[in-house]
């Protein structure tokens, strides 16, 4: 594995009006990393995640991504080939067709020209064909992609991110509104993907057993905070159950 | 790909492709050339947009203005007021809530809805020359012509939220041992309340600008201000009373929001404080109005059916339904054959109308969004944007709040009559309602999806095509759709000043007291009318 660092995080701190959401954390992630962001509701993953994303400006700290300050990343064009991001299903535009969402991946490469003929006469239709069968979505390229269900939305969203093709993909709760059977299957297939393209992942979950399955790296977060930053197999119960634990009054 | 296939993924493409060829063959309808001009007609655009810039201010104008903005107000409140007791009587009816069986229940439903639909088929502006013609000026003729079509309107949205409210509360009810009228008072009533006031309150804005140009037949407010000062060449006071106008749409517009907004927090948070306010002061309003009207106006209902307007109304609708004529214009070949020309023209007239405003807005709608303007929607903001916003929306504003027929003879001072002064007047006043509609749509779309495509490198066109576009063109379709319904009733009033169509030979058949005329000429724009409502409604399904 290289040493190269993707993500170095230097005392992100972050208020939102009166309320604390990130306190001065620190962290870095190195390339090909698979990192799951554990913890409980409210913790601030997303907030997190979002700030890598630079959806949320920091009130302080320092990012760099790829060794380079967020702030230098001025066009969006450029930053997405670093950074690509996926939620749960709402990511989609619904009444397009599938190869459409699929390509949009593309649409920092294309040209606008290019992209309004695509909307007619799809363009590298080869490469959207070949991401829709890697995630098993063979022969559904021209439905319409609201009629499809929740997880193979989720395919969809995959595959435009391997269109897209970024060094860093970000996930927030990838698999919050679907069933275990199916969770399991998008983690699996999403994981495999990255490692395959030595791309890093960072993922925000609600299930340790997920993050235990499939990720190298677990951060843990509590109100704001660092709680612990281990490899996947020095994570112990007897640290999982103190993060999750309710302090007295909670609710 | 299937055939069916295709055309299910394209069918909104296919409709728009369609709307585009149907308006460009509109524009075949006119002879494009200088002629269209008057030969004074750019010296005096400059001098009507110079009024724009100076209006007449001074201390008559002012005292003028809100005398005849009160008139306005108060014949459109109290057009209302007899609009929401008609509508609630008839809606109610033709909801069929109160029959017992099936076939009461559907004979009702037929014949009340027969009626609203025809009272809002022919636009207030003929009800109100109807009117006149029957009874002579009178307050009422302005009150009854805005209330009966408003009526329609009002009864036929009552009784479609009638017939969609949930069964299982009604038959708890039932079951409770409520008779019809119980279900009607402790179940329809309350469940739909929020509703109906809602929609009540935007008619309302409507109704201002109704109220407004009842002024064209003869009765005072602002509409008759802006006509007298028209015909003296006086552009600075014309704009003068515009802006009178556009601040009393917005007073009420405003007002509207405030009740909606209320209804709809009251809704969420299920408290019931709020809103007395608004209650009073509408009370007072509907007081105010009809003592202004009995007292400051002198009108005396009962001299309405006095022998004399008696025998008037008599002779009228005896001449419309022919009685006096040797040879109704309805029942000669010629008449209808050159009657049916004039539909066709109205029809070309509605259409271009229809398209030039659709280009309009669709050139301005996304700066004048909120979201994008703001940058919640596509997470980048530029300094200018706010600017642009602003600009677009007032821009908005001032094109809704001028009626259709002000429009109309302001530009008949510069184009010769004929189709393009109507198609352009009904345009100025919808491009601003279709941009407002549209920019809501984008407002309430779900920000998560764009953000994404943000996200993955679009550019701000890429964007537009791929995010917003694909979301909204359902809605966008609908409301073209629903606009173009909307100018077909318009199109026989802004013709009235010139603007051609049927509306220019109804106002000579007027003139000349032509009744058979007028009966052929209605009933050609009540064919106009139907086709046109039963042409988007079936699209609008299409669509879907």
């Amino acid at each position: 594995m290289s040493s190269k660092i993707m993500v170095e995080a230097n005392k992100l701190t972050k208020h939102f009006e009166r309320k604390i959401a990130l306190s001065s954390l620190s962290f870095s992630i190195q390339q090909g990393e698979l990192v799951a962001l554990i913890g409980p509701s409210g913790a601030g993953k997303t907030t997190l995640l979002n700030s890598i994303a630079g959806l949320v400006p920091l009130t302080s700290g320092e990012l760099l991504i790829d060794g380079q300050p967020l702030s230098a990343y001025k066009k969006g064009k450029v930053f997405a080939k670093k950074m690509g991001v996926i939620r749960q299903q709402f990511d989609l535009i619904g009444p397009l067709a599938v190869i459409h969402n699929v390509l949009a991946g593309k649409l920092s490469d294309w040209g606008m020209i290019k992209s309004l003929i695509s909307l007619l006469i799809p363009q590298e239709k080869t490469l959207a064909i070949q991401a829709l069968e890697r995630v098993g979505l063979n022969g559904k390229a021209y439905e319409i992609t609201s009629n499809l269900s929740g997880g193979e939305q989720q395919r969809v969203a995959m595959a435009r991110l391997m269109v897209q093709n970024p060094e860093i993909i970000l996930a927030d709760e990838p698999v919050a509104s679907l069933d275990p059977a199916r969770a399991d299957d998008i983690l699996a297939m999403l994981t495999n993907i990255v490692k395959e393209k030595k791309q890093t992942l960072i993922t925000s979950l609600h299930s340790v057993d997920y993050a235990k399955k499939y990720f190298t790296r677990i951060i843990s977060m509590r109100n704001g905070e660092v709680f612990f930053d281990l490899p996947t197999e020095e994570v112990t119960d007897d640290l999982l159950a103190e993060l999750y634990h309710l302090k007295n009054g909670e609710r | 790909m299937k055939a069916g296939n295709v055309f299910r993924l394209h069918n909104r493409l296919i409709l728009s492709l369609i709307l585009i060829a149907v308006f460009v063959w509109s524009l075949f309808s006119i002879k494009w050339n200088a002629d269209l001009v008057h030969s004074g007609g750019i010296p005096t655009l400059l001098q009507i947009v110079e009024g724009l810039f100076h209006p007449d201010l001074s201390a008559d104008v002012l005292y003028l203005g809100f005398k005849s903005a009160w008139i306005t107000l108060a014949y459109a409140v109290a057009g209302m007021f007899l609009a929401i007791i008609y509508a609630l009587i008839v809606g109610t009816l033709a909801s069929g809530v109160l029959t017992s069986n099936k076939a009461t229940r559907i004979l009702s439903k037929v014949i009340f809805r027969g009626i609203l639909g025809f009272t809002r088929s022919i636009h207030e502006l003929i009800w109100a020359w109807l009117f006149v013609a029957a009874v002579g000026l009178s307050p009422y003729a302005a009150i009854f012509a805005l209330a009966i079509p408003y009526g329609g309107i009002l009864g036929r949205i009552f009784a479609d939220m009638l017939n969609d409210v949930s069964e299982e509360p009604i038959k708890a009810l039932k079951t409770a041992g409520a008779n019809k009228w119980q279900t009607l008072i402790y179940g329809y009533i309350p469940i739909i309340w929020a509703d109906m006031i809602s929609y009540t309150m935007y008619r309302f804005e409507c109704a201002i600008r109704s109220s407004a140009i009842m002024s064209f037949i003869g009765l005072g407010g602002l509409g008759y201000q802006i006509q007298l000062s028209l015909q003296d060449l006086k552009y600075d006071r014309v704009w003068a009373f515009v802006f009178f106008l556009i601040v009393l749409v917005v007073f009420v517009d405003s007002w509207s929001n405030l009740v909606r907004k209320r209804i709809t927090e009251r809704k969420k948070r299920g408290v019931m404080n709020t809103g007395w306010n608004s209650v009073i002061f509408a009370f007072f309003l509907i007081l105010a109005s009809w003592i202004y009207i009995k007292l400051g106006e002198n009108a005396q209902f009962i001299e309405l059916l006095s022998h004399k307007n008696i025998e008037a109304a008599k002779r009228f609708f005896s001449g419309l339904i022919g009685l006096q004529s040797d040879q109704p214009a309805f029942l000669d070949a010629d008449s209808w054959s050159d009657a049916l020309k004039l539909t066709l023209e109205t029809l070309e007239m509605s259409m271009m109308a229809i398209g030039f405003a659709t280009i309009a807005a669709f050139l301005t709608v996304v700066p004048a969004v909120r979201s994008i303007a703001n940058g919640t929607l596509t997470g980048s903001s530029k300094w200018y944007n706010w600017i642009l916003y602003g600009m677009v929306r007032i821009g908005y504003i001032f094109s809704r709040s001028v009626p259709e027929l002000v429009w109309a003879m302001m530009i008949i001072f510069i184009f010769k009559p004929g189709l393009l002064p109507g198609a352009i007047a009904l345009a100025l006043h919808n491009f601003g309602i279709l941009g407002k509609l549209w920019a809501e749509v984008i407002e309430d779309m779900d920000a998560r999806p764009i953000r994404n495509l943000a996200m993955a490198g679009a550019s701000q066109i890429e964007i537009f095509f791929y995010g917003i576009l694909p979301t909204v063109l359902p809605r966008f379709l609908t409301y073209i759709l629903y606009r173009w319904e909307v100018i077909m009733r318009t199109t026989i009033v802004v013709g009235f000043v010139g603007a051609g169509g049927l509306g220019m030979d109804f106002k000579l058949a007027m003139s000349f007291f032509n009744y058979t005329q007028i009966t052929l000429l209605l009933l050609c724009y009540m064919i106009l009318v139907i086709i046109a409502d039963f042409a988007s409604e079936s699209t609008r399904k299409a669509v879907k």
